[in-house]
């Protein structure tokens, strides 16, 4: 798998310090050392750096401040970079100003060594192609249907915020039938998920320009182990589409890869249309002025219905972009690190069960190791694969031994209790407490921005 | 010719002789493909038939209401005035004459095109199932929207008591792709409708088979609607003109499955799958391509809905290319050597539309709750039997009981010593002495005193909450004419309890059930009446059944449908299809 390494010179202090960004991931991963290794004895790695939504108490500048604390705690050099995948809760910390002062700049200040993307951002995969996806080689329609994804997630911003307006119209008016508060949820959601999709150009051109770049899938040198002496990285996800095409029914997936990447590139050609313009379908028809009597109970559902659709859609979409997520599994002498993104089980299968059988067999006892474990997509119902926390023989432990677990979330932000989709799942947090010590940044309170756990 | 609009009633009434039968059918232009099939570079049309009414604008009828209305453009098109021929008691089809590339951008065609289908596979139901069918909400008429959204999807909603097709923008070309004028799409999502209405639970999270059924059923349903016309199998079909003249012939060569397999469905397949497959999958081309094996059904992969049911599609359409040929073979080629194309056109559609009612009226003979795919083999095994006894012609139960075999579903029922796979007779102490038979055709109460009575012999669980969910008399017509009449009824049955209590039924509950985890356990069966009111077949999922309920609750426990102080939510059809589309794979047992 990963190449070994080495520089024998093990680290003898691990730290991690996980920043409250409300809902988001922020972490600095370090290593110390007893002794000078070329001039230093430390090592740091960002992992991720975004948020969507912050806490409440948190300042206007929160990730300008989070960001001078990395400047501060690496003492100015930062040995590596891994954004994991390009939602804004996981990179929005990497955008620039022109006066060179936000977070990013920051960032970028810090002259990492190298930065850690997915093999989904790689700019020579990319295609200016506007042909259906069809004609297109596999990766490059993947790629293009990921793009086409921001599309989506531009209309659904402006559908929620219409919604939104809606709703409190209707509600304002007292005339709500039941249907407006329900139109105010999507219109929250829609929001969520359109923020949270849409392209931010500048954090992507810096995490392009700020160091040379390691473009990664499943199986592929991370390229870390000529950074951090003693540290090996394995990288269990994302497979490319070729890895994910394998298992027992390889025609079967690839034919679906292929349908969703046609799908996503319609969506995205539909979606501009929606947004700039209410285009007739039929210019030349007749139509009705007034909606006839007999239609008037499905119209107002019909609308509600409509809403819900895009919703769904714009879910699997979120979806889709979190199972691009690089899974990093960091080797210190004995201890094993995790850290998923926000991998979700389809990006996993590759390395669970669709891998060659020597190697997942070598993976699983790998992942049976694992002392800490970053937990994917804070915490959501289909991020930590039943699968691989069974694997985990640390959990359950007590003492040293005791698996630790680290969640960066904030509750009812996203996902719905009703509907079990609550984000942290509540069922995993249940289990994640009664089998290893988690600590997750909502135990860090004001005005304290980050805390630190030592491995 | 008398003509005059549908408005006048009174020239309607004066035209009306007491003495004159009115007209059953009457026929309207449809698609009947995808409009990117051409012939001779025009879209496939036909003229279908269709139960006779008046149309109102719409259009609106006895039992569909087509509402045009847009949520993207927010516009509601003007419906067409449909005219009536008063002297044929007949509408007028306003589009027999229309150029068919005019049909592609007249909306009014459109919600025609989808009301005429809509009601052709209601009239297919009907037919087969020999009586009225219900939807499966309470109303008459079900809403079409065939413009409702912009979005590559369409479903039916129980909860919206409609079909919604959507559309959105063409690859290929300009333009838009429209969901409802697709033959098959439409007619998938109708039978969605329609088996709401003759199996309600059969929406509800049971098995992954079940799940799975309502999906697969459909796509048959589509699939054979499509192969029962005729000018569509012709022009999928191989052949050439004998010297450059005549009709066009196949060898022998190329009447063959392998040949079919290649010609027709994965031809077909190529056209109705077109750009429509985001919407609708590919289980034509599934059907193709998956090899008989008993392996699938075993597979995680295939616990996925779809895949599932385009195992179930893949099953009937090889035992329909199975009759197919042994049809043609009854045909004299010897001479000749060749085949005559529309002959062969027409041997399928004739043995498409016999397989299609024998599925259809399989409902009746299938247990309303917790359906496997073997109980569906062993429905259409006995729905056949009981109206064509005499299988020579066709073959079609040795052929579906040889290929839902090959694919790992033997028939549930093994024990009927008259025929392999079809149901076992009641027990034979199954007394009618206190039941009237004329209010047992159509009573529900009268129908609950039977169970009731009967309970022990039917060996029903006497502790359980147990409700009729409907008696439907029904009259088939058999070959040569002969009408066979029989009830239809359905009951449920729900025992409330805890999971601790279900040890001492035999059922396991999963290990990380709570012990005091709240258990509701369905059950039911469909009981078939002949004419005479006995009782010909009990057709039961118990409710305590040890194994069926065992692996039941596993199923519903590792895939998150069963929570604490909630009840099981209804599958949702815009979602499985939209999971279709995305190609989602099954690992609902990994999630929290």
């Amino acid at each position: 798998m990963a190449a070994r390494n080495t520089m024998t010179t093990l680290p003898d202090k691990i730290r991690l310090r996980a920043y409250q960004v409300g809902f988001g991931d922020c972490f600095l991963l370090s290593f110390h050392y007893s002794q000078q290794i070329d001039g230093r004895d430390e090592r740091h790695v960002l992992i991720d750096f975004g948020s969507v939504s912050h806490p409440s108490y948190a300042p206007n500048d929160l990730l300008t401040q989070i960001a001078e604390d990395i400047k501060s705690e690496t003492h100015g050099k930062l040995d590596a970079v891994v954004a994991t995948h390009r939602h804004r809760d996981h990179i929005d910390g990497f955008t620039t100003n022109e006066s060179k002062t936000a977070s990013g700049d920051i960032i970028r200040s810090l002259k990492p060594n190298l930065v850690i993307q997915p093999w989904t951002e790689d700019p020579k995969a990319k295609t200016t192609a506007t042909g259906p996806t069809q004609n297109l080689p596999s990766k490059q329609a993947f790629i293009a249907a990921l793009d086409g994804m921001h599309a989506v997630a531009a209309q659904a911003i402006i559908l929620g915020a219409e919604l939104a307006r809606a709703a409190k119209r209707r509600g304002a008016a007292g005339n709500g039938t039941g249907l407006h508060q329900d139109q105010a949820d999507s219109a929250t959601q829609l929001s969520f998920l359109g923020q949270n999709n849409l392209a931010n150009r500048s954090a992507v051109d810096n995490l392009m320009t700020m160091a040379p770049n390691r473009y990664v899938y499943f199986g592929v040198d991370s390229g870390l182990e000529k950074l951090l002496p003693g540290v090996d990285v394995q990288v269990l996800g994302p497979p490319t589409l070729d890895q994910a095409d394998q298992g027992t029914q390889s025609n079967i997936r690839k034919q679906r890869s292929r349908d969703a990447n046609e799908f996503w590139q319609f969506q995205a050609d539909a979606a501009p249309r929606a947004v700039s313009e209410k285009r007739l379908l039929f210019p030349r028809a007749k139509t009705l002025a007034r909606v006839p009597l007999s239609a008037a109970w499905l119209l107002r559902r019909l609308r509600q219905l409509s809403q819900d659709q895009f919703l769904s859609l714009v879910r699997s979409l979120d979806h889709q972009m979190n199972n691009t997520s690089v899974i990093l599994l960091f080797t210190i002498g004995k201890k094993k690190l995790l850290f998923p993104g926000d991998a979700q089980i389809e990006n996993w299968s590759y390395a669970l069960f669709d891998a060659p059988a020597k190697l997942r067999k070598q993976i699983a006892e790998d992942l049976a190791d694992v002392e800490l474990y970053k937990v994917g997509h804070h915490g959501s119902m289909n991020a930590t694969p039943k699968t691989l926390w069974n694997l985990f023989k640390h959990k359950g432990a007590s003492g040293e031994d005791r698996l630790k677990t680290v969640m960066s979330t904030m509750h009812g932000t996203f996902g719905s209790d009703d509907a079990g989709t609550e984000v942290p799942r509540a069922k995993l947090v249940k289990e994640l407490e009664a089998k290893s010590n988690l600590f997750t940044t909502e135990q860090i309170k004001a005005p304290k921005l980050w805390d630190d756990i030592d491995l | 010719m008398a003509k005059s609009k549908q408005s006048d009633s009174t020239k309607a009434k004066a035209a009306l002789s007491p003495t004159t039968a009115l007209a059953q059918s009457q026929k309207l232009t449809i698609l009947a493909q995808d409009p990117t099939v051409r012939v001779a570079g025009k879209p496939l049309t036909a003229k279908i038939a269709l139960p006779a009414e008046r149309i109102e604008p719409g259009p609106r009828g006895y039992r569909v209401s087509v509402v045009d209305y847009d949520t993207h453009g927010g516009v509601f098109y003007k419906p067409r005035n449909y005219e009536y021929h008063e002297h044929a008691r007949q509408v007028i089809d306003p589009y027999e004459k229309v150029s068919s590339m005019r049909l592609l951008n007249d909306p009014a065609f459109h919600a025609q095109n989808v009301y005429a289908i809509v009601m052709s596979i209601l009239a297919r139901f009907e037919t087969a199932l020999g009586r009225r069918v219900n939807w499966g909400f309470d109303g008459h008429q079900l809403k079409v929207v065939p413009h409702a959204f912009c979005d590559a999807n369409a479903f039916y909603s129980r909860e919206h008591e409609a079909l919604l097709f959507g559309y959105f923008p063409s690859q290929q070309g300009s333009g838009n792709v429209f969901a409802c004028l697709s033959h098959d799409v439409v007619a998938h999502e109708t039978t969605h409708a329609l088996v709401d209405g003759l199996r309600r639970r059969y929406l509800d999270p049971s098995s992954p088979d079940q799940a799975a059924f309502h999906e697969g059923f459909a796509d048959i349903v589509a699939l054979l609607s499509v192969f029962s016309l005729p000018e569509t199998v012709r022009q999928v079909l191989p052949g050439k003109k004998l010297n450059g003249r005549g009709r066009h012939v196949l060898t022998k060569a190329e009447v063959s499955p392998e040949s079919f397999r290649e010609s027709v469905l994965f031809g077909l397949a190529k056209q109705i799958g077109g750009e429509l497959s985001g919407i609708r999958g590919r289980p034509l081309r599934r059907s193709a391509e998956l090899a008989p094996s008993p392996k699938y059904l075993q597979e995680l992969d295939y616990e996925e809905p779809h895949l599932r049911g385009e195992v179930f599609v893949a099953a009937i359409m090889n035992a329909f290319l199975e009759v197919w040929i042994r049809r043609l073979g009854a045909m004299d080629a010897a001479e000749s050597g060749y085949f005559d194309r529309d002959r062969v056109a027409e041997e399928g559609s004739n043995a498409a539309e016999h397989l299609l009612e024998i599925i259809i009226r399989s409902l009746d003979y299938a247990p309303p709750v917790h359906l496997e795919f073997s109980d569906f083999v062993s429905a259409m095994l006995t729905a056949d039997r009981e109206l064509h006894a005499d299988d020579t012609k066709y073959h079609f139960r040795d052929e579906l009981r040889d290929s839902f075999l090959k694919y790992g579903i033997p028939p549930s029922s093994t024990t009927n010593p008259l025929e392999k796979g079809i149901w076992e007779p009641p027990a034979p102490n199954i007394s009618d002495e206190r039941v009237h038979l004329a209010s047992l055709r159509h009573d529900p109460d009268e129908m609950f005193r039977f169970v009731w009575e009967n309970r022990e012999a039917l060996r029903l669980h006497d502790q359980a909450y147990t409700r009729i969910l409907s008696v439907r008399p029904c009259l088939r017509i058999g070959p040569a004419g002969f009408t066979v009449h029989e009830t239809i009824a359905e009951f449920y049955q729900v025992l409330q309890l805890e999971a601790r209590d279900l040890l001492a039924l035999g059922i396991r509950t999963p290990d990380d059930m709570p012990p005091g985890f709240p258990i509701w356990l369905r059950g039911g069966g469909t009981l078939v009446f002949d004419e005479r009111g006995q009782l010909k077949f009990s057709i039961l999922n118990r409710v305590d059944h040890p194994k069926r309920q065992t692996d039941q609750l596993k199923y519903l426990w590792e895939n998150g449908y069963m929570q604490q102080g909630r009840d099981r939510k209804s599958l949702d059809l815009a979602q499985l299809h939209r999971a279709r589309t995305l190609g989602r794979v099954h690992f609902s047992p990994e999630r929290w």
